[in-house]
């Protein structure tokens, strides 16, 4: 690889590194195994730049993590811990008298982290790459490396378990 | 619209994947449909409560440093490939040396030593990147000045510079004991943003100061200064000119 080749790939591929450790998160649920994947992630990307054709650089580099990702959850054999769904489990909710709105913004946050760890697989990775990555559904496609309509049916999905987890029920607006 | 329909796109809608005219349509049903209506303020309650809460994660400084140098290092095979091949060359003279002293007690290691000496600067990025690997930065990790040189003692015949320079905005990361140029010495590691400088120090062969003087190699870049008879090297992925301030504080600061 030559020094112009590099200097590209450290300005468009590189800045992206907070996302890419975000992905890796969510998907290993272990901040070390996290930043082992990314740097393993990093130098496959770097070994494919040739590849890139110019597209998105941030989705382009999402879908090396995730197949890192893949692969070391298969390498290190990483017992799955996710929660087994229950309809009736509500995630636990403190009803103290008047929390106040740090208290209550601190519980949303674990409340949502705890909702979003407990989605299958394959339900998570959509969610996230959705809400927190803010990809499309053709970028989401392209990542995950299903159809569109696949997509759509798994984020759906994953929407409704989370509403049942987080207790969400519009009833106000009926 | 039929409620099958709204609900199959309700999605979409929420998602922005919809055209406007589809995106109008699923409106109009969900104002007379109270029923999807509900569904709908139901997803859009669950989207907007989990991207808003979602964490969102910086990748920590270290790990940048550490996927710069090894992007850095991958980049450069043939320096790599080049190095071990030294390095496999330099093991076979040192077996040869080793038979030869045992088999006739003559001495050729000071014939050898300067045959195949490297440079200080080699020696200093093999050590600066090695550093960048996982586990290897730090052996003393804390931002304490007061900390960290104590901690050389005992460890190293050097007591090197250990200036606190975070104000300056290079804060100081740890320590660590490497071996370099065939001794052991002192390491003081700062960071600088992403980036990590190595500072190395050992004795110098003349007394006194010397002004800073810079190289650059395979994008590291060294800055070198004599100071109290001891010879200081910063190695860094740091562009020069920051470089070259980061030694004008440290300087100034001890």
């Amino acid at each position: 690889m030559n020094e112009g080749d590099l200097q590209r790939f450290e300005r468009v591929v590189l800045p992206h590194l907070d996302d890419a450790y975000t992905l890796a998160r969510y998907l290993l649920r272990d901040e070390h195994d996290a930043q082992d994947v990314v740097q393993e992630a990093s130098l496959r990307a770097l070994r494919y730049f040739d590849g890139y054709s110019g597209g998105d650089a941030r989705a382009w580099l999402l879908a090396i993590v995730r197949n890192c990702s893949l692969t070391w959850r298969k390498r290190r054999r990483v017992d799955d811990r996710t929660v087994p769904f229950e309809d009736t489990a509500p995630i636990s909710t403190s009803d103290a008298d008047a929390p106040d709105a740090a208290v209550v913004h601190a519980s949303e946050q674990a409340r949502v982290q705890q909702a979003i760890a407990s989605l299958p697989d394959e339900f998570r990775e959509v969610i996230v790459l959705r809400e927190v990555q803010d990809l499309s559904y053709r970028e989401i496609g392209d990542v995950v490396g299903v159809p569109i309509g696949t997509v759509m049916s798994r984020l759906a999905r994953a929407r409704k378990r989370l509403a049942v987890l987080l207790q969400i029920d519009a009833r106000e607006a009926s | 619209m039929q409620c099958d329909s709204c609900q199959a796109a309700l999605e979409a809608r929420l998602d922005g994947e919809l055209s406007m005219d589809e995106a109008r349509e699923i409106d109009r049903h969900l104002a007379i449909c109270p029923a999807c209506a509900r569904q709908f303020a139901t997803l859009d309650e669950t989207r907007r409560l989990v991207s808003e809460n979602a964490m969102r994660y910086n990748a920590p400084d270290v790990l940048k440093a550490r996927i710069r140098g090894a992007v850095a290092r991958a980049a450069s095979p043939t320096v790599t490939a080049s190095t071990r091949k030294t390095l496999r060359w330099w093991r076979e003279i040192a077996a040869g040396v080793a038979i030869a002293i045992v088999s006739s007690g003559i001495t050729l290691v000071t014939a050898n030593r300067s045959a195949v000496r490297y440079s200080a600067e080699d020696e200093l990025l093999a050590s600066h990147v090695r550093s960048l690997m996982p586990g290897h930065l730090t052996d003393v990790l804390s931002t304490e000045q007061h900390t960290v040189k104590p901690w050389f003692n005992g460890r190293v015949d050097v007591s090197p510079a250990v200036p606190n320079l975070d104000t300056a905005g290079f804060p100081l990361i740890g320590g660590r004991a490497d071996y370099v140029r065939g001794r052991v010495v002192p390491v003081v590691v700062y960071g600088r943003r992403q980036h990590m400088i190595n500072v190395y120090a050992w004795p110098s062969s003349s007394p006194g100061g010397s002004p800073p003087n810079d190289l650059s190699r395979n994008g590291y870049h060294f800055v070198t200064w004599r100071s109290g008879g001891i010879e200081y090297w910063a190695v860094s992925d740091l562009n020069v000119a920051e470089l070259h301030t980061f030694v004008a504080m440290f300087t100034a600061a001890h």
